[in-house]
């Protein structure tokens, strides 16, 4: 209960941020730009159309995803808001999951109206419309997510600028996990069993990209969406988890 | 102070669009578009750089590739170069087909460059074995540009047997494996053809081809048999019972269609009597006459 007000408190909060409707205004603007782009290209203007459109959905909450949260916790510190929740019986790790699920809820917001702009290029364009297409927007959803939490876990304990850029390189390297996998095997050895376990530590981003799967009409068999849904959120769970411990140690002098 | 402000910015405007006019001219007049596309690094390299957006990556690079393709005339240099971006393209999104297939025809029919162009669609037919186009495009190209027949007809074999391709294919093939000797490859093709495709229609058309490679087949053996005869007697045979006397052959075959097979004993040329015209691809020459 405590978990949900936080989380509405914090969505209200997100909601009064510029930031915020700036990224939005700008990812429908991206959207509606692939109708221009698609005169110029030659075949397939359908592929052009989903690319576009997916590519901003992801990217910019993506960017509201980082931005936004790198400040849930930094905000609370610097304006000294954080010493009127601590002192209410309130456990810190509540505090943290509520700063979580509200920028999941404005994530989700956000979402659903660029979603709403994608489909609305859709049909004007008359492209049909799969199933896949909402199990890749709710990847990106668990993806941003995923992001969140990382972005949640630096700033508490590095400021809001180091935070940016920790949680942008988690970003880059999470969609080339595979690569230093690759490179693992290729290795023997002590350097084999350090890479392999960069690789299980460090998000795999790459495994909720589906948007390939919607340009080329190749849905993704339930139990595979399982798994991956399992992973992301498990992954979240350990990243909040570790957030909670260090937050609890933290002292706010 | 507001409006002195404003007339500012306005005058200063002025400039600003006179300078990078100025800058335009200088910089992209020695600079020609297509040479950008040399200049992409690698797709192998590129495509981690792009984080996951590496689908939308192939959609800008493929505009940027048409707004070249659509010159008037572009130089030898300009088609590997299109085949490099093209490269890039498809190691960005390999299954994205019809950039294969557009490459495909752009490097053959504008550029001559049938090595490129093929090199391209068999990375195409690789990544994409569901598609019947390239390897029809493959086939094409081999049989086409390169004169070569056998490999031209498996290329169209194989697009005959792709789900969803044309129903003219398999016919096709087989003129193709016909006119290279294959007869009886084409036989076999036809028969397999055969036995996978339900539908009765098509089984009909497949059976009336099989008769026309069958009178090829048998045309061939015929006419061999005669230069034997003419190579051993020193005149060709008056009709063809002769080679069955001579034993040139063991027996004359049943023209399939009812009908018989003719002499030329002039050429030493055989013919059926119901379908007098020779199986084969007819092709274009270089003046364009059928």
């Amino acid at each position: 209960m405590k978990v949900l007000s936080i989380a509405l408190n914090t969505f209200r909060e997100n909601l009064r941020d510029k930031l915020l409707y700036n990224l939005l205004i700008f990812a429908l603007l991206m959207i509606g730009s692939s109708l221009l782009l698609m005169r110029l290209t030659l075949g397939e203007f359908h592929r052009l159309l989903l690319d576009i459109g997916l590519g901003s959905v992801n990217i910019f909450s993506v960017l509201i995803a980082i931005f936004v949260g790198i400040g849930l916790v930094s905000k609370e510190i610097d304006k000294k808001t954080i010493y009127t929740i601590v002192s209410k019986p309130v456990a810190r790790f509540e505090f943290l999951l509520g700063k979580f699920f509200g920028l999941t809820i404005t994530l989700l917001v956000n979402m659903i109206i660029m979603t709403a702009g994608l489909l609305a290029v859709l049909v004007a364009q008359s492209v049909p419309i799969e199933a896949v297409l909402f199990k890749a927007i709710g990847l990106i959803l668990l993806e941003c997510m995923v992001v969140t939490a990382v972005a949640l876990l630096c700033s508490t304990f590095t400021s809001a600028t180091l935070s940016a850029i920790f949680t942008l390189a988690i970003y880059v390297i999470g969609h080339l996990t595979a690569d230093l996998k690759t490179f693992g095997q290729k290795m023997d050895g002590l350097g084999r069993s350090v890479l392999e376990g960069m690789y299980y530590l460090l998000p795999n981003l790459e495994r909720f990209n589906l948007k390939g799967n919607v340009t080329h009409h190749i849905d993704v068999p339930l139990n595979e969406l399982v798994l991956i849904v399992a992973y992301g959120m498990a992954y979240a769970a350990f990243l909040l988890l570790l957030a909670s411990v260090i937050f609890q140690r933290r002292d706010f002098r | 102070m507001w409006a002195v402000g404003i007339l500012t910015a306005v005058v200063l405007l002025a400039p600003i669009v006179f300078l990078q006019q100025k800058l335009d001219r200088r910089i992209d007049g020695q600079l020609v578009k297509i040479d950008a596309l040399a200049q992409l690094p690698r797709g192998e390299y590129l495509k981690p750089a792009l984080l996951g957006y590496h689908h939308l990556g192939a959609d800008l690079l493929w505009l940027q590739l048409l707004q070249v393709v659509g010159k008037r005339k572009n130089s030898g240099d300009e088609y590997e170069w299109m085949y490099h971006a093209l490269d890039v393209i498809t190691t960005l999104d390999p299954q994205y087909a019809y950039s294969y297939y557009v490459g495909g025809v752009v490097l053959t029919s504008y550029g001559n460059r049938v090595d490129l162009s093929n090199s391209l669609l068999e990375k195409g037919h690789r990544e994409n074995p569901s598609e019947w186009n390239l390897p029809f495009l493959l086939g094409y190209n081999h049989y086409f540009y390169l004169g070569n027949a056998p490999k031209g007809a498996e290329y169209i074999g194989v697009a005959a047997r792709t789900l969803g391709a044309p129903d003219f294919l398999p016919g096709l093939a087989t003129r193709m494996y016909s006119e290279a000797g294959n007869p009886d490859v084409a036989l076999e093709f036809l028969e397999a053809l055969w036995r996978e495709n339900p539908d009765m229609a098509m089984r009909e058309r497949l059976a009336v081809r099989a008769k026309e490679v069958i009178i090829e087949r048998d045309i061939r053996l015929l006419e061999s048999a005669v230069q034997q005869y003419k190579s051993t007697r020193g005149r060709f045979p008056t009709k063809l019972q002769d080679l069955l006397t001579s034993g040139a052959v063991a027996q004359i075959p049943l023209e399939p269609f009812g009908g018989s097979y003719e002499l030329d004993t002039k050429t030493g040329n055989v013919s059926s009597s119901t379908h007098p015209k020779r199986l084969k691809v007819f092709r274009l020459d270089k003046e364009g006459r059928a």
